[in-house]
């Protein structure tokens, strides 16, 4: 009898584990596809990410949770268009210890702003009043420095304290219709200097 | 079947079970937690946001250069009327469903003289003389305005706009008027 109840006692656990095994190995899949698989819900545009998909009642599952996850409230695409920039030119993640300059010209939409997210897709820790350019400020060709510091620049993302793998977001709101995002009409990222040996 | 192949498979019926579940659930998730951050118990009232700093941690990537007022919303006991004063810039009211999706976009082109909305649960009843009747797929959700103020002054002024905004039980204003 105390034998029988140990083999029960023993099968039991063996299925408790196998389940344990399986909800975690599932819930860690689901977690690295939103975590590593955003490219693959998003459209590739030069430099910008796009999902045309952020907001809208026809979103894939995954497309969803990655929205909420990284642009919760996020408008869908007829009142407004969310472009993410988070690698340089050479495909490595944006860091505080470099000098970055961005690069456009007027959009084809009523209002549109260039925001930096620290990589926890907050605003940086910084109190330098320079997280954002926007159409208000901005006309014609422009150019932006994206840095931890000003310098001589006319218009500047500060990137202090925003560390490594922060991200640039394009808002384009009301854009003309018709108006279709090309590598040609958004802005352009080019590495101006990093400093250190972290690239 | 071996026993070990049965264990096998259970671990697999289990994890694609959870894979699912997880993604299902993350924006559900997601929105239960900014819906009670919003309203802090509460549901059913505008909530007008401080000036967006870099200590602003309520919902992820919010924009510096928008005032934004949030009502999280509660149909449980009725239509929701929600009422937006009108602004000199852009505007615009969304609606959220408590799965993330906005399922719902008024700004200021469409409502030059601001928004009146009366929100009520899909396949209920819609009252009499609402001008303006959206069906949310949900029970809860969020309702958020934004309204571009990118300087300091822009944004002092459009708090004192958001003051005119209503959102709020017709059930409740039907018994306090």
């Amino acid at each position: 009898m105390g034998a029988m109840r140990g083999v029960n006692i023993g099968g039991v656990a063996a299925w408790a584990a196998a389940i344990v095994v399986g909800l975690v190995l599932g819930a860690a899949s689901a977690w690295g596809a939103l975590e590593f698989g955003r490219a693959g819900f998003a459209d590739r545009i030069g430099q910008w990410s796009y999902s045309r998909a952020a907001g809208a009642r026809s979103a894939d599952p995954y497309t969803r949770a990655i929205i909420a996850r990284d642009g919760l409230l996020a408008l869908n695409a007829r009142e407004a268009r969310y472009f993410s920039l988070e690698r340089d030119e050479n495909g490595a993640p944006l860091r505080e210890s470099c000098i970055y300059e961005l690069m456009g010209a007027d959009l084809a939409a009523r209002w549109w702003s260039v925001t930096l997210y620290a990589s926890d897709n907050f605003l940086a820790q910084n109190q330098d009043h320079a997280e954002s350019v926007d159409s208000t400020r901005l006309r014609g060709a422009w150019r932006a420095r994206v840095a931890p510091v000003r310098g001589e620049a006319a218009n500047w993302l500060s990137s202090r304290s925003a560390g490594r793998g922060f991200v640039l977001m394009l808002r384009v709101y009301n854009a003309d219709d018709g108006w279709r995002p090309s590598e040609a009409a958004l802005p352009t990222l080019t590495t101006v200097s990093c400093a250190g040996d972290d690239s | 079947m071996s026993s070990i192949g049965r264990y096998v498979w259970a671990a697999l019926i289990a994890g694609v079970l959870a894979h699912f579940a997880f993604v299902h659930f993350t924006p559900r998730v997601m929105m239960g937690v900014a819906i009670d951050r919003l309203g802090e118990g509460r549901t059913n009232f505008w909530r007008f946001g401080e000036r967006v700093t870099p200590a602003s941690r309520a919902i992820v990537r919010p924009s510096p250069d928008f005032a934004y007022s949030a009502c999280p919303y509660d149909l449980s006991q009725g239509p929701v009327l929600i009422q937006v004063a009108p602004w000199d810039a852009y505007w615009s009211l969304s609606l959220y469903a408590d799965n993330s999706d906005n399922f719902f976009t008024l700004n200021d082109r469409e409502a030059r003289f601001g928004g009146d909305v009366t929100l009520v649960r899909a396949g209920h009843a819609h009252p009499e003389r609402a001008s303006m009747v959206v069906e949310s797929p949900s029970q809860r959700g969020i309702a958020l305005v934004r309204r571009l103020a990118p300087r300091a002054e822009d944004f002092a002024a459009a708090a004192q706009v958001a003051r005119e905004d209503v959102c709020a039980s017709i059930e409740g204003l039907t018994h306090t008027s």
